[in-house]
Order: C-alpha cells, then sequence, then structure tokens
C-alpha cells in the first residue's frame, strides 16, 4: 500500500509538479473556457436565427406574397442548406477547413475555433429550437397576433419564451456536447485542455495521470454545466404550479 | 343599443381551404354598438367567418371594412387595426408562463406604450369588475377554465377594443363554469360594446343578441331580431338546425 502511495506521489510530481506542469492544463482548461463560452453564445444566436426563418417557414410560408414570399424563400433555402452542410461533415473537418482553407492567412487559432464549433452548434441548436417552437400551441401565436403584436413581437414575447422552456433539457444536451467536442481543437494548433493533458504525456511518457486529470476536469465541467441547467429549469417552471 | 354608424362592413367575403369553398360570399354591415350573434352547425363556416374579420384567417376575395378602412388591403399595416378587435378563443389561449395580470398588461405596456403603473392599475380594476382582482398574481394554470376565460375576455378589454370577437367563448367550459363567462358578456353587452359572438348558447342569443345570424354552406341562411329568428324561421335548414339545438 505504502509503495503504491509512493509511487502515486512521484508520478504526481512527475506530471503535474515538476516545471510547473500544471500550469499547462490551467492554460489548456482556459482556452476550453474561452472556445466554448463563446461558440454557445454564437451558436444560441445562429440557432434562433434559423430556427425562426424555418418555422415561419413551415407555417406561414404559404400565406406571403410578393417580395417577402421571395425573400423568405431565399432565405429558407439558405437555413436549409447551412443544416445539411454542417450536419452532414465532421466536425474536425469543418474546423481544419475554417482553419487551413477559409481562414488559412490569419494565425488566430482560437477565434477560428471559436467561429467553427459555434457554427457546428448552431445547426443542432436550430433544429432544437424548432422543435420548440412547433411544440407551442398554435393558439398562443394567434392570441398574440389578434392583441397587435407584430410576428417577430409575437415570436419575442410568446412563443419563444415557452419554446425555451420546452426544449431546455435538449439545449443542455447540446451545450454538453459542444464543451466536449472543443477537445479536438488541438487539431488546429490550440493548446486546449485535451492537447495540454497530451503534450504532458508526449513529454514524461506516463499517460495515466494526466489523461485522467483531463478527463477529470471536464468532468466537473460538465456536473457544474447541468447543475446550472437544473436550476434554470426550476426557475422557469414557477408558472405550472 | 345599436347606432347608426356601421363599424364594419363585409363585401362578398369568400375563403377557400385548397379545393374547399368555406365562405361563399357573405355581405353584412355591423353596427356599432349592435350584438351580432352568429350560429350554425359545426363545419358551417361560422367560425371561419369570425376569425376572418381580424384577418387571422385571411379570406381568399371580397373586403372587410373597418371603421371604414379596407383591412383586406395588404398594404395597411394590420397589426394597428387588430388593437382595435379583441378577440376571445374556445381554448382562452392565455400565455402560461406569464402571471395573470402580466397577461393584461403585455399589450398595453408594449404596444400602447403605457407605463407599467397606469397598465396594472386599468388591469386592476378590469379584473376587480369580473371578480378575479385576488388572482392577479395567479399563473394561467391555477386558475379553472370559467375564471380563465374572464380573464381572457378582460386581457382583450385592456387594449381598449372597439369590438369583440368572441369566438365559441363556453364551447370547452365545464357547465357550470358557463354562466359566469355568459353573465359578464352580457354585462358588457349592456355597457354598449360592439360584439360579434359565434355560440351554441341559445339562450345568450334570444336574451342579448341585437340580431342572430345563421350562416350554412358558407352563406347566410337567414339572420334577423331574436323574436323572428326564434319564433318564425323561415329557411328550412335552419328549422332544421333549431328543432335540434333547443
Amino acid at each position: 500500500m505504502s509503495a503504491w502511495l509512493e509511487d502515486f506521489k512521484s508520478e504526481f510530481y512527475l506530471n503535474f509538479i515538476k516545471g510547473d506542469k500544471w500550469l499547462w492544463l490551467v492554460d489548456g482548461l482556459k482556452a476550453t473556457l474561452k472556445i466554448a463560452f463563446f461558440a454557445v453564445i454564437l451558436g444560441i444566436v445562429i440557432g434562433v436565427l434559423v430556427a425562426v426563418i424555418r418555422s415561419s417557414w413551415d407555417q406561414n410560408g404559404k400565406k406571403l406574397r410578393g417580395g417577402a414570399k421571395f425573400i423568405m424563400r431565399i432565405l429558407n433555402f439558405i437555413a436549409k442548406t447551412y443544416l445539411t452542410v454542417i450536419r452532414g461533415t465532421p466536425v474536425v473537418v469543418q474546423l481544419m477547413i475554417m482553419y487551413y482553407v477559409i481562414f488559412a492567412s490569419s494565425t488566430n487559432a482560437i477565434l477560428i475555433a471559436t467561429m467553427a464549433f459555434g457554427i457546428n452548434s448552431g445547426a443542432y441548436v436550430a433544429e432544437i429550437f424548432r422543435s420548440g417552437i412547433m411544440s407551442v400551441d398554435k393558439g398562443q401565436f394567434e392570441a398574440g397576433r389578434s392583441l397587435g403584436f407584430n410576428y417577430i413581437q409575437t415570436m419575442w414575447y410568446i412563443v419563444i419564451p415557452q419554446a425555451l422552456k420546452n426544449v431546455l433539457p435538449a439545449l443542455a444536451n447540446e451545450f454538453i456536447t459542444l464543451l466536449k467536442e472543443t477537445s479536438v481543437a488541438g487539431y488546429v494548433t490550440i493548446t486546449d485542455l485535451t492537447r495540454a493533458g497530451d503534450l504532458i504525456r508526449g513529454k514524461t511518457f506516463s499517460a495515466f495521470m494526466p489523461l485522467i486529470a483531463v478527463a477529470l476536469i471536464y468532468l466537473v465541467m460538465v456536473v457544474i454545466l447541468t447543475w446550472l441547467v437544473g436550476i434554470l429549469e426550476r426557475k422557469l417552471r414557477t408558472s405550472d404550479h | 343599443m345599436t347606432t347608426d354608424e356601421i363599424l364594419i362592413k363585409v363585401e362578398d367575403l369568400k375563403m377557400d381551404f385548397g379545393p374547399v369553398k368555406v365562405l361563399k360570399g357573405i355581405s353584412t354591415q355591423i353596427k356599432k354598438g349592435e350584438v351580432l350573434v352568429i350560429v350554425g352547425a359545426s363545419g358551417s363556416g361560422k367560425s371561419t367567418f369570425l376569425r376572418t374579420l381580424n384577418l387571422l384567417e385571411e379570406p381568399t376575395g371580397g373586403h372587410i371594412f373597418f371603421e371604414g378602412v379596407d383591412i383586406t388591403d395588404e398594404k395597411i399595416d394590420i397589426n394597428l387595426h387588430r388593437q382595435k378587435m379583441g378577440t376571445v378563443f374556445q381554448q382562452f389561449n392565455l400565455f402560461p408562463h406569464m402571471s395573470i395580470l402580466y397577461n393584461m398588461t403585455l399589450g398595453p405596456i408594449k404596444l400602447l406604450k403605457k407605463s407599467k403603473a397606469e397598465a396594472e392599475a386599468e388591469a386592476m380594476e378590469l379584473l376587480k369588475r369580473v371578480g378575479l382582482a385576488d388572482r392577479a398574481k395567479a399563473y394561467p394554470s391555477q386558475l379553472s377554465g370559467g375564471q380563465k376565460q374572464r380573464v381572457a375576455i378582460v386581457r382583450a378589454l385592456a387594449m381598449h377594443p372597439d369590438v369583440m370577437l368572441f369566438d365559441e367563448p363556453t364551447s370547452a367550459l365545464d357547465p357550470e363554469m358557463v354562466g359566469e363567462v355568459l353573465d359578464v358578456m352580457k354585462n358588457l353587452a349592456k355597457d354598449g360594446m360592439t360584439m360579434v359572438v359565434v355560440t351554441h348558447e341559445m339562450g345568450f342569443a334570444r336574451e342579448v343578441a341585437d340580431r342572430v345570424m345563421f350562416i350554412c354552406d358558407g352563406v347566410i341562411g337567414e339572420e334577423g331580431t331574436p323574436q323572428e329568428f326564434f319564433a318564425s324561421p323561415k329557411n328550412p335548414r335552419l328549422k332544421d338546425f333549431l328543432s335540434k339545438v333547443l
């Protein structure tokens, strides 16, 4: 037992303390959090926009006339193409295309990765939101319009808050996935949490400690995120009783 | 209470859902202060007619003039005119994520640009009138059907509409709650509100209506004062309908 403990101690020292290698993990964690946080925000913005375009076309496209119909038709086409391309290709490939092809001239890897993950997540958020919007009773929309609210006001004040509540668990799922998916950021020269752990492993030739540490840090982040979403869910449920 | 001023004028209103012709040309006038009750069998087009009046369903033909403006004209801003047309639905359609008070003040605050204090004071006054002032802070899910519908009525009234449209307001209620909603509507009629009511409540039609209209196969089958309408119907379809519901 004491031999095992001694072993553990020396491994711990070798992988984290010696040469302050734990700071690598801290820096990696910072990069991961930065990318994940801004990608979530970008994903929500894109997702809501695409979901509103898709569901308004599905529910009201036929009623539109003239220029509005033409514009909505094009927007809907763009949205559908976006969903097909993003959901049909792996996120690592999208990330590498963004870094090595589209923004080949830029070296701001974190920014490019944030965009790539945000654009990727937006597609999934869009479909989650669309299912939420579709799940709100049509009478809610009619009640809003009959009071004199225009389409966007009705969506904003009445439909989207209810849709959000309905899809919160699915949305939390997507955010957890996104957080963990950022672990492929190392493909485009970013030293994120995963890459930092791997760098330690390469330096110390000891795999157990750094990889388990990385796994634990992800786990703690996901647990905290789940807890926060739980609080939000309970708050939104006040109207149900 | 009916005046001579024409509030709504409907000209040859038509509505198709694909190949199905629901409204086949309806023309009528609704005067300020008039209570028009519309009856008819299910599928006759009576609800569709009501829903076209504020363009919740866009008619495929004909014109609707509201306060002199053709609201079927694409160039007008329908949202401004809808503010003046309160609507009460069969399924209440209260906003479940908002308190009763907020249900009622959302429109006045965001659309009529009233201050929160002013909108809330008015809402409380209205809630008092329907005996629900103590439920202002409750959420819709905590109310009974009859209470929900009373809130839905005052929510529409909070926008100070010039006409109230009722789409089968008591059809989704338990029988013991029908009375409380009809009472609110009767008081509204007494106060001179212009009302268009689609309903199966023949007692209400008889007692409150200035005019009763029978819609049948997408056209007006017969219309008249409640006395003529119920005592001496001429249209055979109306006779048949009345024999079933009375």
